[in-house]
């Protein structure tokens, strides 16, 4: 009877702690978050770093299209700066759509070995991050809606096969992008780990010609209001 | 005589006691190591002085969505300004029509039309699962789902309403995706316009996008592609700002 009765303390005593325990776990496991507080330190310096950029890029067209603005509209009778407005505007969306040859400086990421097209589109995105202007692959302009497929002997990029020796080269800031894609653990670091047989050479130019892309067609998408 | 029958059924019971008590135990171990481990990654996430760190950003995004909304306003006074030239003849007439047409071309006016709708959301899960990597949605699933729609002919894309044009990116720090430049969390609404039909057949073909269909088999991501009949693209925001190229 005694040793029973102690029997049965001792297992309430097991399932109350167990209880316990239950509960205080189940409170810890709440769900995977994406709230900015559970970033790092250093992640976090990087995306105030990236906002920064933009903002300021932003910034810097703001003051560019209210000078415009204050030029067109306090010369509405004069149509010399009101046209020399509309060249500068032309000329920005010329280089925006693609739809031009452009010239300026830049990068040229040169690629001798295997690749693929997962990596030529992350590549290609990493770039744009860096705010380039406009991208070519082996003398081809990258089109805004440029999409990557993969092929046994290369990479397609809009239906053409390209091959390697890959010759990527970025208009843009040859400074910020040249740093972007050679930091440490960035984008080419890990091509080289991933890519053992491949050689990744970056160097800045400082012109490189590229030519226009091709027409894109709107036949589904019209203009909304 | 009697002291082994005595003994026979004590040994049975401390026997069946230690069995009844192994089992709590286990279970009270497992809880204890679990629990450790738990706590110890929360503490290392949760540094203090990430606060001031986190107030800036979320700052800096604020300034950010302020900034994007004066230039949208200074595009459209500018536009008002274009459209009243387009109607004179002459050099500032033909300007501004071609200016109209590469604000389409290039991503600036917004546009709708039938398409699709391509849903993206990490698996509900708790913050220690198994393969967590697998679980949720990371910078290169939105890059390879708007690879497949810009294949299949989509016109237009727009990512939470971002539109992609010919400088967006949609970037990873940590575990926080910005696209243009923008902080976004999950879900991810992918929106594309294009002729239905095609996008439907590349997106059902099960070689494309592979990693992220299987993911989703067996990890719980969250992926779902559906028809729309009018899908509204937003125009770009952000800056332009061509200060490196210039047309030949």
């Amino acid at each position: 009877m005694r040793k029973s009765r102690f029997g049965i303390v001792a297992i309430t005593m097991v399932a109350l702690l167990l209880g316990v325990l239950a509960v205080t776990q189940y409170r810890a496991q709440d769900v995977f978050s994406r709230s900015l507080t559970a970033e790092n330190a250093s992640s976090l310096t990087t995306l105030i770093a990236q906002i920064s950029d933009r903002n300021s890029s932003l910034r810097d067209e703001i003051l560019a299209l209210q000078l415009r603005l204050d030029a067109a509209q306090g010369a509405s009778q004069s149509s010399e700066i009101t046209l020399r407005e509309l060249r500068d505007q032309y000329q920005q969306l010329q280089v925006a759509a693609a739809v031009t040859p452009v010239s300026g400086p830049g990068v040229e990421v040169r690629i001798e070995g295997p690749f693929d097209d997962r990596a030529m589109s992350d590549l290609v995105n990493e770039i744009r991050n860096a705010g380039a202007e406009a991208i070519g692959i082996n003398g081809s302009r990258v089109a805004p809606r440029a999409w990557f497929s993969s092929s046994g002997t290369g990479v397609v990029v809009d239906g053409t096969l390209m091959t390697s020796p890959y010759r990527v080269q970025a208009i843009g800031s040859p400074d910020t992008i040249s740093v972007a894609l050679t930091r440490t653990g960035g984008i080419v670091s890990q091509f080289g780990l991933i890519y053992g047989r491949t050689r990744f050479t970056v160097a800045q130019q400082k012109l490189i010609d590229l030519p226009a892309a091709a027409n894109v067609e709107f036949r589904v998408a019209k203009p909304a209001h | 005589m009697n002291a082994s029958t005595i003994a026979r059924p004590f040994r049975q019971l401390t026997w069946r006691h230690s069995l009844a008590l192994f089992l709590p135990a286990l279970l009270f171990g497992y809880l204890v190591a679990n629990q450790a481990i738990t706590q110890s990654e929360r503490s290392a996430l949760a540094v203090r002085y990430n606060a001031p760190l986190v107030d800036a950003a979320n700052a800096l995004q604020k300034e950010q969505n302020d900034l994007k909304t004066q230039l949208a306003d200074l595009r459209t006074k500018l536009d008002a300004i274009q459209q009243a030239g387009a109607t004179q003849s002459g050099i500032a007439g033909d300007l501004s029509r071609q200016i109209q047409d590469l604000q389409t071309r290039s991503g600036l006016s917004a546009v709708s039309g039938e398409g699709v709708m391509v849903t993206l959301d990490d698996a509900r899960l708790p913050a220690n699962a198994n393969n967590l990597e697998k679980s949720i949605c990371h910078n290169t699933d939105i890059t390879d789902i708007v690879n497949t729609g810009w294949r299949a002919g989509a016109e237009a894309i727009a990512v939470n309403g971002e539109r992609m044009v010919g400088t967006s990116s949609a970037y990873c720090v940590g575990s926080t995706i910005m696209v243009n430049g923008t902080l976004m969390s999950p879900p991810f609404s992918i929106a594309m316009i294009g002729v239905q039909g095609q996008l439907m057949s590349l997106f059902d073909d099960p070689r494309e996008l592979a990693d992220i269909k299987s993911r989703s088999q067996a990890n719980g991501l969250i992926f779902q592609v559906s028809r729309q009949r009018d899908v509204r693209v937003p125009g770009y925001t952000g800056s332009l700002g061509a200060r490196y190229a210039v047309p030949r």
